[in-house]
């Protein structure tokens, strides 16, 4: 359910800030290359999925994000780290 | 370190010598400025001096000079006129780069030795009237119509546009990649569909051609996209990191002219009785002019030096770009302040120089972006190593690398505070990145500048620059402390400016 949740943020955000529409973004698309997203816009995105999902987001760590599945999965695991609350009654 | 390779080390001084003699000899800066054009015997006399083929590679008709040489030539045309400066560096970086290293065979064959020769000249056509510093949202678009692609949409300010014979576009290319993938495509003047526009009338480098290029369905074939299709974005930053690189060599040059021309005027004109050169303030003017091109030409054979040892250009150039076209502007305008009114006038040259070098500060990437780049790369750089100098300088040099390991240790504490209080959402505090820039832009040329001294002039020169570059990082430091105040103060003066303008029609401004 998060995981679906992050996914579904972070691809509407990415969608929003490459101007385009959600259900064409594919998981290997790449953000600079295919998604014309600088080092500027790549920080931008996660800053804002940052602020919306409550996240300490390193900016090194957004130097290893290069596709659209590389940001889904990379803010699922940092969302589960950093709210372990939320999933604690998944175990 | 900063040395020419061992196999340019005489050929490039002759071939700089030679430059000298001939911008002496054929070009007239005063004209080129007055008339807005660069005449064809300039040209044709560059070309024969095999100047547009300096970097294409020997087995394409040029000479295969290393990015290092290339500075050094284009630093000296510039010394004499930036206009011709910028059509060649133009050519020899962000025009021919991609079809030199990402061109199809077809393409590096049929075009390079012509392109070597000068018998056609490059252009770079990136920019647009609606995508400046955001390249992102450029609206040219090239789609695959069989085995070809076939190009619509308009390029503003395209250096060379007026005679180039080639243009290096770059287009969104929904066909390759993603939707939003773009693409670099060599586009020949003569394809059907390209329609050049009218020269600008420009407050500076008015013999640099400037002008709209516009494609009505021009149709290449699919050979001509420059390296992976969908990549463009990413293949023109790398041609980017050339173009700054070429272009903060040109700094140089203008820089030197500015000192040249200072030190022409101080020791001659006289008021109270002495040359206006005696007095102590015009000393250590003239002595930060002759520290900051030195620390210039240092950054620039840095990068020089990172290109030939295989590293990535991309955060260095832009520290150089922001960095030379900076502090070519200040030594400029120190020049034009020590001439008095004579600099204010055109006939002595400062203030054509003025003129030309103050869109240095604004293309191939506006300062004010590019040190939110030069910070964010500050931020994200891993273990990058910083400072540790002092155990390999000579004696002469001991004080100046202690000063800059200090430099590097405050900016390095910095850093760690600045990610642990933002982390990614630094990249919404513009102050902080900037403040963070300007220091690391000063610590890069300091360590140049004492790594790179080997002569006892060059050991003051360094000694000098780095004190200049500590004040200046410093300063940009003390100011990073307090950035969240300043960004709220600017918000909420900057709220009340704009209110009057933001719907346009009634509010005060420049007439047309
Ligand atoms: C003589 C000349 C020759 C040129 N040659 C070429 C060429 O050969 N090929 C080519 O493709 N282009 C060329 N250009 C275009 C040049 O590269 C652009 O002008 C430059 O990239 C800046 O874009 P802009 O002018 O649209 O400024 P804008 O993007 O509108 O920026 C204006 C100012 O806004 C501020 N600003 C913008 N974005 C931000 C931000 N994110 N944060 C903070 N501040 C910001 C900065 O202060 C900046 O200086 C040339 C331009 C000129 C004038």
């Amino acid at each position: 359910m998060f995981d679906s949740l992050t996914r579904h943020r972070t691809i509407a955000l990415l969608a929003e800030i490459a101007e385009i529409e959600a259900q064409t973004l594919r998981g290997s698309e790449r953000l600079r290359e295919d998604l014309g997203l600088d080092s500027i816009g790549s920080l931008e995105l996660l800053a804002t999925i940052a602020s919306e999902l409550k996240l300490d987001l390193e900016v090194e760590d957004a130097m290893e994000i290069h596709t659209v599945e590389d940001a889904c999965v990379f803010i699922d695991r940092q969302y589960r780290a950093q709210h372990p609350e939320l999933y604690a009654c998944n175990a | 370190m900063h040395e020419l390779a061992t196999h340019e080390r005489d050929i490039v001084p002759q071939l700089v010598d030679q430059v000298r003699r001939f911008m002496a000899r054929e070009v007239d800066g005063a004209a080129i400025d007055r008339r807005g054009v660069i005449p064809e015997s300039v040209r044709s006399g560059a070309a024969s001096l095999g100047l547009f083929g300096m970097s294409i590679p020997e087995e394409h008709g040029g000479a295969g000079l290393s990015l290092r040489a290339v500075c050094d030539v284009i630093s000296e045309m510039a010394r004499a006129d930036r206009s011709v400066a910028i059509m060649v560096g133009l050519h020899a970086g962000l025009g021919t780069r991609g079809p030199v290293e990402l061109g199809t065979k077809a393409v590096r064959d049929a075009y390079l030795p012509r392109l070597a020769s000068g018998e056609w000249i490059a252009s770079f056509a990136a920019t647009e009237a609606g995508a400046g510093s955001d390249l992102a949202s450029l609206r040219t678009r090239g789609e695959v119509v069989g085995d070809t692609l076939r190009l619509t949409g308009e390029k503003a300010y395209v250096t060379n546009g007026g005679f180039a014979s080639s243009f290096t576009v770059l287009a969104r290319t929904p066909g390759f990649g993603g939707a939003r993938g773009h693409s670099l495509v060599f586009v020949p003047r003569e394809t059907p569909g390209v329609e050049i526009g009218a020269e600008e009338d420009k407050l500076g480098i008015r013999g640099s051609s400037t002008v709209t290029v516009s494609f009505d369905g021009a149709t290449v074939p699919l050979d001509h996209v420059l390296g992976t299709p969908g990549r463009g974005m990413e293949h023109a930053y790398h041609l980017l990191t050339w173009g700054r690189t070429l272009m903060s060599a040109g700094c140089v040059g203008t820089g030197r002219a500015a000192l040249d021309a200072a030190l022409a005027h101080v020791t001659t004109r006289r008021q109270f009785g002495k040359p206006i050169g005696d007095f102590a303030a015009t000393r250590l003017h003239i002595a930060r002019m002759a520290a900051r091109l030195y620390a210039m030409e240092s950054v620039v054979r840095g990068v020089a030096d990172v290109h030939a040892s295989g590293g990535s250009l991309e955060a260095v150039s832009a520290i150089a770009k922001v960095f030379a076209s900076e502090g070519a502007f200040k030594l400029v305008d120190r020049a034009l302040q020590l001439q008095g009114a004579l600099g204010f006038l055109e006939g002595p040259g400062v203030a054509r120089l003025l003129r030309d070098c103050r869109i240095t500060r604004i293309f191939e990437g506006a300062n004010d972006v590019l040190l939110l780049r030069v910070g964010l790369a500050r931020l994200a750089a891993h273990d990058v190593p910083r400072g540790h100098i002092l155990g390999v300088v000579p004696a002469p040099l001991r004080s100046a690398a202690s000063e800059v390991d200090g430099l590097a240790e405050r900016l390095g504490e910095v850093v760690a505070d600045v990610r642990a209080r933002h982390g990614v959402t630094a990249v919404r505090h513009q102050l902080v990145l900037q403040r963070l820039a300007v220091a690391e832009i000063s610590l890069y040329a300091a360590t140049n500048s004492v790594l790179g001294a080997s002569s006892e002039e060059q050991f003051a020169l360094a000694s000098h620059a780095t004190d200049l570059l500590i004040e200046e990082a410093t300063t940009s430091l003390d100011a990073l402390s307090r950035a969240d105040a300043d960004e709220r103060r600017a918000l909420a003066m900057s709220e009340v400016l704009y209110a009057p303008y933001r719907d346009g029609r009634d509010a005060p401004g420049l007439s047309p």
